[in-house]
């Protein structure tokens, strides 16, 4: 059941062209248009790759509800219907975080350590699956969802890194680890930037795997008793 | 070609487009044409356009195989009951009361007014609503086909018979042929790689009752869904509902066509409740 959902899912994603080029070329702009200072350019591609994949997810799951609601009525495991669909997001974002990684490695010179940035995109790709899958189901419209998701991203690039609040937000880890791609002696900010990840990825697949699953769930109705006296 | 033999060819086409098997198509598109031949008469003047005589063509067999061996018809074991089922949203209330016990082999129609509850109702008996007060006792197997969105407007008709047999656990050649099979029963065949938005919006709502009936349920939940279909589907639709009864299922059908009811074993009249 999980592999249909997410095979099903998978080609749905891909009919949608024009939504999937434009998923693909928002964290193209915010490269370019920091192209000149590299660790921006990183950090920006990052953010942008998060907020692709995100919006991408919560799409998918709020343009799905009413039929995952239907196949949860004849029997789907509500578990099943959600992790196959994230599965299917996550495989659009592995692939965008390979091409993205292939720019990097491409068109900068001076990185520290390369591979860090492909480690980067991937821990992004992974929490913002299930970012937009829970902001889907905090926030069931598609309009107030996509918005509540750039004021998560627009704090995400404005907030100060250092300071406390910004470790509240999803994509921290995102900025610790670029800050260890890219600078040279590294920065202790690998065990940190792992740690929040694996910590808001933990959290973001927790609530919105049980949110998903109370919200699919039918009523439970009681089996037929033969002649029930009332 | 001759205008007679592109005649017969058009026939032939929508004989099979409307889900009769080629072989079948090819002998009745035969017949008309030596028909038309014998009596010395244009066949579009004889039958009128091949689409039209195709589609009642194909009523007509589906109509004598839907009768030609009724099976002998057992009412079952009780496969839904209500009772005292209501609902309110907030201050407001929806339903008040409803009692119903429907058997396998027996079809309840729920008629009302436009905000009587029928849709709660409906909805309550698949488990997407909660009943305020009342019990609902269900039996698990269960078809149901929502009014609306109860499909993926980019996914094809082949890729929700997949997703749905998955669901019963059904290998995807088996779910395919199922479906290709009752699609068939409602004179659609469906055709390889088109996406759901590119059908019509029967042939749509076909797919939505197809779906419902894949795992042959116990019982079944339609909630009007034949919106946007023809005259002929329209009957194609009610065969298939006594086929369902025929066959042992319990159906509860959402309708505002009561030109029908005196088909049905229950009729459940809902009115709109009325506040103090």
């Amino acid at each position: 059941m999980l592999l249909t959902v997410a095979s099903t899912s998978l080609r749905e994603l891909a009919r949608r062209r024009v939504a999937l080029l434009f998923v693909f070329l928002l964290p193209c702009v915010f490269y370019w248009a920091r192209i000149d200072v590299s660790w921006q350019a990183v950090r920006f591609l990052a953010i942008g790759v998060g907020w692709a994949v995100a919006t991408l997810s919560l799409f998918s799951h709020v343009g799905a509800r009413r039929l995952d609601q239907r196949l949860s009525v004849i029997g789907a495991s509500p578990t099943a219907l959600f992790f196959g669909r994230q599965l299917a997001l996550l495989g659009i974002g592995v692939i965008m975080a390979g091409v993205y990684f292939v720019l990097v490695a491409a068109t900068q010179d001076g990185l520290a350590r390369l591979p860090a940035v492909f480690l980067l995109l991937l821990t992004t790709v992974l929490i913002s699956a299930p970012l937009g899958a829970l902001v889907s189901l905090v926030i069931t419209r598609e309009l107030e969802g996509a918005l509540a998701l750039l004021s998560i991203m627009a704090l995400q690039l404005l907030v100060d890194p250092d300071g406390s609040a910004a470790k509240l937000l999803p994509l921290w880890s995102t900025r610790e680890l670029s800050a260890y791609a890219i600078q040279t002696p590294a920065a202790d900010s690998l065990p940190s930037g792992l740690f929040h990840f694996a910590l808001t990825l933990t959290l973001c697949v927790a609530i919105a795997w049980f949110a998903s699953a109370l919200r699919l769930r039918p009523v439970s109705l009681s089996p037929i008793r033969p002649d029930t006296p009332h | 070609m001759t205008p007679e033999e592109e005649w017969g060819t058009q026939l032939l086409k929508h004989l099979t487009s409307t889900g009769i098997a080629l072989a079948e198509a090819r002998e009745l598109a035969g017949d008309a044409l030596a028909e038309a031949a014998a009596a010395g008469i244009d066949p579009r003047a004889m039958y009128g356009p091949a689409v039209a005589y195709a589609s009642t063509v194909a009523q007509a067999v589906r109509s004598a195989t839907a009768t030609a061996a009724p099976l002998s018809r057992t009412r079952g074991p009780v496969v839904l009951r209500l009772h005292g089922v209501s609902k309110r949203y907030r201050r407001r209330r929806v339903l008040k009361n409803v009692h119903l016990s429907l058997r396998a082999g027996e079809v309840a129609a729920i008629v009302g007014a436009n905000g009587s509850g029928k849709s709660t109702l409906l909805n309550i008996c698949a488990g997407l609503t909660r009943a305020t007060s009342g019990v609902v006792e269900r039996t698990a197997r269960v078809g149901y086909a929502p009014q609306q969105d109860g499909v993926a407007p980019l996914l094809t008709p082949e890729e929700h018979f997949r997703l749905f047999g998955a669901v019963h656990r059904m290998g995807r050649k088996k779910a395919a042929a199922i479906g290709t099979g009752l699609a068939s029963r409602l004179g659609w065949r469906p055709r390889e790689g088109v996406v759901v938005a590119h059908l019509s919006g029967g042939t749509q709502q076909k797919l939505n009752v197809v779906l419902s009936e894949l795992n042959r349920p116990e019982l079944i939940l339609l909630d009007e869904p034949y919106q946007g279909f023809d005259q002929g589907s329209y009957v194609d639709f009610w065969d298939q509902v006594f086929r369902w009864r025929d066959g042992g299922a319990g159906i509860l059908v959402v309708t505002h066509m009561l030109h029908d009811l005196d088909r049905v074993d229950h009729v459940l009249e809902l009115q709109p409740v009325e506040e103090p």
